[in-house]
């Protein structure tokens, strides 16, 4: 059955103005596309390309030049819709003055929560994200990590249907990034859609269900992350290790079947897997040093 | 300041505000239909509808929750933000101000120095406070993007408005109370123990004069005075004033305070003042009863006290007559006091407040705290008007506007007026310009050339800009309560607190329409 749109995109433009009204800059050209229910969306492109003019369009920060925007069911200009909807923006733009406390308590207010629910669930959220221990420090004190956290936390105050990350691992460490990824694996899990944008790839990649490109405000490509990366031309496999004769064996029959091995070694693992690793050995030792490769027969 | 002021009415003022406020709003809906009917054709109107209608929707559906969620934000901001350490420099300021206090005066202008000096500074330590934070909150918000994170969750933009609104209000409420405290606590303790502070409560009557004939007249004779705030009589006539008092309740005893100026012809006796003689009227019973006549007392009070009995001589019966003051001589709920000047050839000046039935006074606390209130309303009213005017300007602009609006409607109203309706010579801004450059006295007739039609045509609408602003800004200066604490006065409901009360509710509720469509029109993305 094909899953209900939580965000339909037509032919959405928006140009910037000058005070004036004098045309600036085109940010988004006649943008369409649709986000489906439970999926994870990824908006790429490099700066400048219209992630975060379509993100705040969407919330309704902007208002479209032409086109239309719906956003579960509602237009975007409708406050309503924003009763199932989280927001994470680009950078903290949250109160400096308040602890990671009172800022959930003041975005569970906005949502009418009572005072029970807005206790429980700020407990919840601050555990969510690793803030327990900074949880009566004032916003102002925290890291660039830590604001993200606090950030992503208010985001999900609401518990909401469908969450909209602006960069989400922007400033984050591999540790914190890993986490981000895995609370947005998560949401998916739970039947949430959840909509990212950014331009590290390797974080859309890891997450991602679909995603779209946009360059200079045009859309450019759009897809399930699987079929855009598939290369149609070429068969990978993956074996136990092999040795030279056996590699040779199948060089012989690629050959009957008119194919040539491309590439064959040991597969590497990925920086961000090494780096987790390490870090994981070093909390479960902590006193082992890293020993040069020479020197441990020495 | 004048105490002479008229009751408010509540009936009248309501209309006259529904006729302003209704003739604005139909002016600027008018106005926007046509100009969106011109740009976006036969869309444009119905958009305008539809905004019109999601407006009536937003106010309808405003969460008091919300508005105390982002009043208590607020709240906690100004806190955090060190906006109470005013009261620190107001601490200061009372610990050493005694030192320079003149101490050496008489005891009442010790009192009046004292409380003026408490309630000013009470006031302009509030109001710059107030005023920054107000201008200065929404763009900070809008600047560093924190607005983004309440507008993308489910709150109205009049919520916005509404919650800084009543956030810096209760933090001015906080301010101005703890300086109130203070400040009451430092009168007391620097007034002289001789000192007595007082809280009259005045009844004010209706003034009327009557000529050296007899005859009813507006006003008494002008003995030369530009400021014709108090007419004279003539002594020895029949030249009189006559007040008339409303008297709402039976009482025992009744006590008259007046002041009156004294002009002079002649010397007159060496060693003693003028005579004044009250004589009480009732007219429906043709009844005159004359009192004992009195010295005035210059620059000073007149205290007299009148018993519900009152014995007097009739003249015509030749005999002494006791009558009940308010069975006999009130009439139709006016008691009515003919002042007599006895002195021929001497003047005597009185104005409406220079007379008045002194009720039983307050506590000097109900009547300091009254004052206080006003500083309170006062900075509630420029807290409206800054929070809606940083929705449309950044925090700097905002403070200049919500200042302009502070020193004009405290200062310069009356000169508005003056200039909008001639009293103030030398036409408008170009046309003073050119008398200036010209050397040309402001008395002198222009030449009747197209230059000049057009020159005075540019003037007008100057003129009519001038007369919108005269018109918009309030009369601020009901708000400065302290004279009439300083002078011994309450602070009377009807015709100060009501006023003020009336005026911050009165602008509270465009400003919130104003603040919300602006904030809903526009781009809440800083550049």
């Amino acid at each position: 059955m094909e899953k209900q749109p939580v965000i339909q995109i037509k032919n959405l433009t928006k140009i910037y103005r000058d005070f004036w009204g004098r045309k600036k800059v085109r940010a988004l050209n006649s943008l369409s596309l649709e986000v489906k229910k439970g999926e994870v969306f990824g908006l790429l492109g490099p700066n400048g390309s219209g992630k975060t003019t379509t993100m705040k369009l969407l919330l309704g920060l902007l208002f479209p030049t032409e086109g239309e925007i719906n956003v579960l069911g509602k237009p975007a200009s409708d406050v309503s819709k924003n009763e199932r909807i989280g927001y994470l923006p680009e950078e903290s733009y949250l109160y400096r003055f308040l602890n990671a406390e009172e800022t959930l308590d003041f975005y569970g207010r906005l949502f009418d929560m009572s005072p029970l629910q807005r206790k429980e669930r700020a407990n919840q959220l601050i555990e969510k994200v690793g803030l327990q221990n900074a949880r009566k420090r004032q916003l102002k004190e925290y890291s660039k990590g830590m604001t993200r956290r606090i950030g992503l936390a208010q985001a999900l105050i609401n518990d909401p249907d469908l969450v909209l990350l602006d960069e989400p691992t922007s400033g984050l460490d591999p540790l914190g990034s890993r986490d981000m990824k895995d609370l947005i694996v998560k949401l998916r899990d739970e039947g949430k859609t959840v909509v990212m944008c950014s331009h590290l790839l390797a974080d859309v990649q890891d997450v991602c269900d679909r995603i779209a490109i946009l360059y200079a405000g045009e859309l450019k490509e759009l897809g399930s992350v699987e079929d855009l990366l598939k290369e149609q031309h070429e068969t990978e496999l993956l074996t136990s290790k092999l040795s030279p004769e056996a590699v040779t064996d199948i060089e012989a029959v690629l050959a009957k079947h008119n194919a040539k091995l491309l590439r064959h070694g040991h597969p590497t693992n990925s920086l961000e897997d090494l780096f987790l690793k390490t870090v994981q050995k070093s909390q479960e030792r902590p006193g082992q040093r890293y020993v040069p490769t020479g020197s441990e027969k020495a | 300041m004048t105490f002479d002021r008229a009751p408010f009415l509540f009936g009248p003022a309501l209309l006259h505000w529904m006729f302003v406020f209704g003739s604005f709003a139909g002016i600027i809906f008018s106005v926007t239909v046509l100009i969106a009917l011109g740009v976006y054709g036969a869309s444009g109107p119905t958009a305008v509808m539809g905004r019109v209608w999601q407006g009536l929707h937003d106010f309808l559906g405003i969460s008091p929750r919300r508005i105390w969620a982002l009043a208590l934000l607020t709240i906690k901001e100004a806190v955090r933000r060190k906006a109470l350490f005013v009261f620190v420099v107001f601490a200061a300021l009372v610990m050493f101000a005694g030192w320079f206090l003149e101490s050496d005066l008489r005891a009442d202008l010790q009192v009046k120095n004292a409380v003026s000096f408490a309630l000013t500074t009470i006031s302009w330590l509030t109001l710059p406070v107030v005023l920054l934070l107000s201008c200065w909150g929404l763009p900070e918000d809008i600047r560093l993007r924190s607005i983004h994170t309440i507008v993308t969750k489910p709150v109205r933009r009049n919520e916005i408005v509404m919650g800084r609104i009543l956030g810096f209000s209760v933090v001015a409420s906080l301010i101005v109370s703890l300086m109130g405290v203070v400040g009451y606590v430092w009168i007391r303790r620097q007034v002289p123990n001789n000192a007595e502070l007082i809280c009259r409560v005045p009844v004010y009557g209706e003034l009327g004069f009557l000529d050296r004939e007899g005859n009813p007249t507006d006003k008494g004779v002008n003995t030369g005075d530009i400021w014709e705030f108090r007419s004279y009589i003539e002594g020895g006539t029949k030249s009189s004033a006559i007040y008339k008092f409303p008297i709402d309740q039976v009482a025992n005893k009744i006590r008259f305070e007046s002041r009156f100026e004294a002009f002079r012809t002649h010397k007159g006796r060496i060693g003693q003042s003028l005579l004044v003689r009250y004589v009480l009227l009732n007219p429906t019973k043709s009844l005159r009863v004359p009192l004992e006549s009195f010295e005035v007392v210059e620059f000073g009070l007149n205290e007299k006290d009148l018993d519900r009995q009152v014995t007097y001589f009739d003249e015509e019966k030749k005999t002494n007559r006791t009558l009940d003051l308010f069975d006999d001589i009130v009439d139709q709920n006016k008691l009515t006091i003919e002042v007599q000047c006895l002195d021929s050839g001497q003047y005597l000046g009185m104005a409406r407040p220079d007379m008045f039935i002194r009720m039983p006074d307050r506590p000097f606390v109900a009547g300091y705290f009254k004052a206080v209130v006003g500083v309170l309303l006062l900075s509630i009213f420029l807290i409206t008007i800054g929070v809606t005017s940083s929705t449309f300007v950044k925090g700097p602009v905002s403070i200049l506007l919500t200042f302009t609006v502070l020193i004009v409607g405290q200062g310069f109203r009356e000169f508005m007026l003056k200039l909008i309706t001639g009293e103030q010579k030398g036409g408008g801004p170009i046309e003073s310009w050119y008398r200036l450059i010209t050397h040309m006295n402001d008395t002198l007739a222009l030449p009747d050339n197209f230059g000049v039609k057009l020159m005075q045509f540019i003037d007008n609408l100057f003129m009519g800009g001038l007369w919108l602003m005269q018109h918009l800004i309030p009369d601020l200066s009901y708000f400065v309560m302290s004279p009439y604490v300083a002078n011994g006065f309450d602070v009377p409901w009807s015709t100060a607190l009501a006023q003020c009360f009336a005026m911050t509710a009165g602008y509270l509720v465009p400003c919130l329409l104003v603040g919300y469509y602006s904030l809903t029109l526009r781009e809440l993305e800083a550049k």
